[in-house]
């Protein structure tokens, strides 16, 4: 992620490892978001995965994300 | 919400796949590839030289087939002294039948009785459709070298160029922020110049936003360094002339849409935004080329 973006959202924040995380994924109930430029997203993105870039989050999030019982996981290009 | 801190970084590098919108559109899984399109496939993915020995391959195997036929009373190769021996001799003039029949020269010195009709037959269209192939590709061999050439060619002229622009826009840009500082300058002439060398630089800047989101096209890593630090020291002079000349609510309709489409190009390149992995010095200069984005819409 780049260093001077702050994401701002109201909801609790927690990471998450690669285990949990394939774990989702297998049992399928989630919601995938790939914050990365749209640009990103069309090279290559995990599959299953939804594009929010973060320049556009704000804006695409209440159209996009609206079921706010299953847990969404946003990833971005990694750790930095 | 949670955040998958390893991202896409930690994904590839688990060995795990990555999808693309292009990817899932072509692929069906439901509908089984048509043969004709995996021959056509096929034959695309061999060399040339590999058709033309498998060419020969087959007229030998053929060949072979003959002889062996000839086993069977009543369907082997004959002449007009009787039918071909079984021997070492009846192997070669078995072979030589095979090559008359896959040339279509049929010299008719030597037939087919019984099955041998049906083999002949088969591998003489076979024998014509591969030559066809193997000539098809030694031609169009040739084409593809030259078009990959001139794409070569290009590409680099467009580097140059870019390059070229780049030094210019700056030039442009450091001559304007002095005459804007300069109180006594009528600041309305300087409007158009900015216009021009916003648009000048909006384009290098798709240019270069473009070429680096290609990641099979082959940038010579130095050039693509001194493009990226002279796109920064671009986006910090523009930003800095931004800062003296009108505001905002002053600036025409296209001037505003011009820096925005900067902006959010800007914003796209950073070291883990582009689909390449490069070197760790040109991914810092990416990074500031994303943060100084901000500073310019």
């Amino acid at each position: 992620m780049a260093p001077h973006r702050e994401v701002r959202s109201s909801a609790a924040h927690r990471t998450m490892n690669y285990t949990e995380f394939s774990a989702l994924l297998e049992q399928g109930d989630l919601v995938l978001v790939d914050v990365l430029p749209e640009a990103s997203y069309a090279a290559g993105h995990i599959p299953g995965a939804l594009s929010l870039p973060l320049a556009r989050l704000a804006e695409l999030a209440p159209r996009l994300l609206p079921e706010k019982d299953r847990p969404i996981v946003v990833y971005c290009g990694g750790p930095d | 919400m949670r955040h998958f801190v390893g991202g896409l970084e930690e994904w590839l590098a688990r060995g795990r796949a990555l999808a693309a919108p292009r990817e899932i559109a072509s692929s069906q899984p439901d509908r089984p590839r048509s043969w004709a399109r995996a021959i056509i496939d096929w034959l695309d993915s061999i060399s040339t030289r590999r058709l033309f020995s498998l060419w020969l391959v087959m007229i030998l195997v053929c060949g072979i087939g003959f002889w062996l036929l000839d086993a069977i009373d009543g369907h082997g190769l004959r002449t007009a002294q009787g039918p071909v021996p079984r021997d070492a001799l009846g192997l070669l003039t078995s072979i030589y039948f095979s090559f008359v029949t896959a040339t279509s020269v049929g010299y008719g010195d030597v037939v087919p009785v019984g099955l041998t009709r049906l083999l002949a037959i088969l591998e003489a269209v076979t024998a014509m459709l591969l030559f066809g192939a193997v000539v098809a590709k030694f031609v169009s061999g040739r084409q593809e070298r030259l078009v990959a050439e001139i794409h070569r060619l290009t590409f680099e002229e467009r580097i140059e160029r870019v390059q070229a622009n780049l030094h210019a826009v700056i030039s442009d840009l450091s001559l304007l922020i002095e005459a804007c500082s300069d109180a006594t300058r009528d600041h309305a002439r300087l409007a158009s110049r900015v216009e021009s060398v916003v648009r000048l630089f909006l384009g290098e800047l798709r240019t270069t936003h473009a070429l680096l989101y290609r990641p099979e096209l082959d940038l010579d890593e130095q050039r693509l360094e001194a493009i990226l630090v002279e796109l920064s020291t671009a986006l910090e002079a523009l930003s800095d002339l931004l800062a003296c000349t009108a505001a905002p609510k002053r600036r025409s309709p296209q001037l505003e849409a011009n820096l925005r489409s900067i902006a959010t190009l800007a914003d796209e390149i950073c070291g883990t935004c582009v689909p390449r992995d490069h070197p760790p010095a040109l991914k810092v200069w990416m990074d500031r080329i994303q943060a100084l984005a901000n500073r310019v819409a």
